[in-house]
């Protein structure tokens, strides 16, 4: 950014340091970008390819570092197969990680319908609605932000408990159907929509309901995908709660399983890769389509 | 205000007004996600205090009122020091590193250039992976015998003994591994803070001769002062919640190195099925984290007339 900017000022006695420049920036930009490469994407490449080769293989190959090291001589889905139950090896492992990714999903999805729904609803209603007293009530939705998540997990597993909610699928889906985050970033953004909108649909006789859903809605949907995506990650990639709130095998998540399956069994690299594999494919095929959405997301999140 | 013209007309019908009726019909707009935060914010935090007062375990329930003896008894464990102690390492090591490292990262990738787009995606990756799926593959690479770490490490003829088992590199392996994860968060968040700032300023400094140096310190570090705060602040309250790495990788040791505060009180809560003394020491720890966002709450009111 800076460097960039000298160029149009160059006097002409700096013409040979600025033709060097030009020819030396491309060689360090794209070394730097080589070192990048390497740092962020190698751990995900050797997970990806790990995944997809033999046990033998990823344990006969690490020594000496090179080629193989990293890219499978024999590709094989030998890990997924097991790890889904669908080998006799998987079975008699107690592998089912179809069973994580299904109750992950489940959550994921029914969170994300409710949070949508209740966020929505709520944000039209500081952004938009006339109310005595709102700003108390803003008081009390922004207060929640001082309360740090990973802190109030062992008050949140009283409640849970106390309303006998403990290991069902309602453990770690109704805490999460209203974020007090998500109403204020949708607040924001409901906001900035023109009134003219509401108020020509209150001409036309339309109630409080039908303006948030025909008027409001529609010109709200970058947002509202972009708190969808944030919500469904969220949930997703939660480990701490869905770890304390349920212990029935049945309704573990993805997350709580890979983490449980490898303590017991560190032997199988090639299973454990497969896990890995299976508990971030989906959030990163959803961050690769929708993208925009997520650095919007990241930077609205620096007002929280 | 379209609802004030429409409530003239039809005066008082019964008990509700027109304008009263709006308001109820507004409430209810609100009134799920205003019981949910009642519920699952507010209320935990008044059972914990309440169980903070009793013997209470998960399995017998409340036992005798033992009044502030949980409190009395975090105070005089040594243990509850060390963590605090590890948690306060492990901010300290991390919150500069990661300041730094991603102001570096976002000068760099904020320019409009080309191949700029897929590195910006790429050093994003770590940030929408999971916790687990992070700490996992890197204790994987960290793995004494297997790890990819030793295998690069054979390329120069080096070896090392191991990061997890190390009481002197377990923590700040760690640190690490969650830098590389949570640097591109950070990141985006200083890029958009560059490119708030106006291009005029520093053609202005080019005119009168600022070295990029210069213009680094006197232009771009000033100006993204308000977003530098932002970061440490955020960055802090976040480390000092660390849990899900210390689980996966170290459960606490080699011998308490890296045992931090939350996973203490899982200990307590979970292992050791003490929750009367769990919700006690998350009191603690909840008090020390509103102090915190007290000043950053102080801290951005102050940056409003910047």
């Amino acid at each position: 950014m800076l460097g960039t900017r000298t160029a149009p000022l160059s006097v002409p006695q700096g013409r040979k340091a600025f033709q060097l420049r030009r020819l030396v920036e491309p060689i360090v930009r794209y070394t730097l970008y080589a070192v990048i490469v390497i740092v962020f994407l190698m751990p995900f490449i050797w997970m990806f390819f790990g995944s997809v080769r033999k046990e033998s293989e990823i344990h006969g190959m690490m020594f000496p570092f090179g080629w193989h090291t990293i890219v499978p001589v024999q590709w094989t889905l030998e890990n997924f197969l097991d790890i889904y139950g669908l080998t006799e090896a998987g079975r008699s492992g107690g592998l089912r990680f179809h069973r994580g990714l299904m109750n992950s999903g489940i959550i994921a999805v029914a969170v994300v319908a409710l949070s949508m729904l209740f966020n929505t609803m709520a944000a039209y209603f500081f952004a938009r609605l006339p109310f005595p007293g709102k700003k108390w009530l803003t008081a009390y939705v922004l207060a929640t932000f001082l309360l740090p998540f990973e802190v109030t997990v062992v008050p949140l597993y009283l409640v849970i408990s106390e309303m006998g909610l403990r290991n069902t699928y309602w453990a770690m889906i109704i805490p999460f159907y209203a974020s007090p985050f998500i109403v204020f970033l949708l607040s924001q953004f409901l906001g900035s929509i023109p009134k003219d909108l509401d108020e020509a649909a209150v001409v036309d006789g339309a109630n409080y309901w039908q303006i948030l859903w025909k008027v409001i809605f529609p010109n709200a949907l970058p947002a509202i995908a972009t708190a969808a995506l944030i919500e469904f990650q969220f949930i997703w990639n939660l480990f701490y709660w869905p770890l304390i709130a349920t212990s029935s095998l049945d309704l573990q998540v993805i997350q709580v399983m890979i983490a449980s399956q490898t303590t017991d069994r560190t032997v199988y690299w090639g299973r454990t890769f497969a896990g890995l594999v299976s508990a971030v494919l989906p959030v990163m095929l959803l961050f690769l389509f929708g993208q925009r959405f997520y650095f919007r997301g990241a930077v609205l999140s620096g007002m929280k | 205000m379209a609802s004030v013209s429409i409530a003239k007309p039809s005066a008082q019908t019964g008990l509700l007004t027109l304008k009263r009726r709006q308001y109820l019909i507004a409430f209810l707009f609100v009134l799920p996600a205003l019981i949910n935060f009642a519920v699952f914010r507010y209320i935990p935090i008044f059972m914990a205090g309440h169980a903070s007062l009793y013997d209470y375990s998960l399995l017998g329930g409340f036992g005798d009122f033992v009044g502030m003896k949980n409190y009395i008894r975090a105070l005089e464990d040594d243990l509850f020091w060390t963590s605090m102690w590890v948690s306060f390492q492990y901010a300290l090591m991390k919150v500069p590193l990661q300041v730094v490292l991603s102001l570096l990262l976002a000068m760099f990738v904020a320019r409009e250039l080309r191949g700029m787009s897929p590195i910006r995606t790429i050093i994003f990756f770590p940030v929408v992976t999971s916790l687990v799926v992070a700490a996992m593959l890197w204790s994987m690479m960290y793995n004494k015998d297997l790890g990819l770490f030793q295998s690069i490490a054979g390329i120069f003829g080096l070896r090392h003994n191991g990061f997890m088992s190390n009481p002197m590199l377990a923590l700040p392996s760690i640190v690490l591994m969650m830098i590389w994860k949570e640097v591109g968060f950070s990141m985006i968040i200083y890029v958009a803070g560059l490119k708030g700032i106006p291009d005029m300023f520093y053609e202005a400094a080019m005119i009168d001769g600022a070295s990029p140096l210069q213009r680094f310190w006197h232009i771009t570090l000033p100006l993204l002062k308000p977003v530098t705060l932002f970061v440490i602040v955020t960055q802090t309250i976040s480390a000092f919640q660390v849990f899900v790495p210390i689980f996966v990788m170290t459960q606490g040791g080699p011998f308490f190195a890296t045992n931090a505060i939350v996973y203490y009180i899982y200990q307590n809560g979970f292992s050791y099925n003490d929750m009367g003394y769990a919700s006690a020491l998350s009191f603690f720890v909840l008090a020390l984290l509103v102090v915190i966002s007290y000043f950053q709450f102080r801290l951005f009111r102050g940056q409003a007339e910047y």
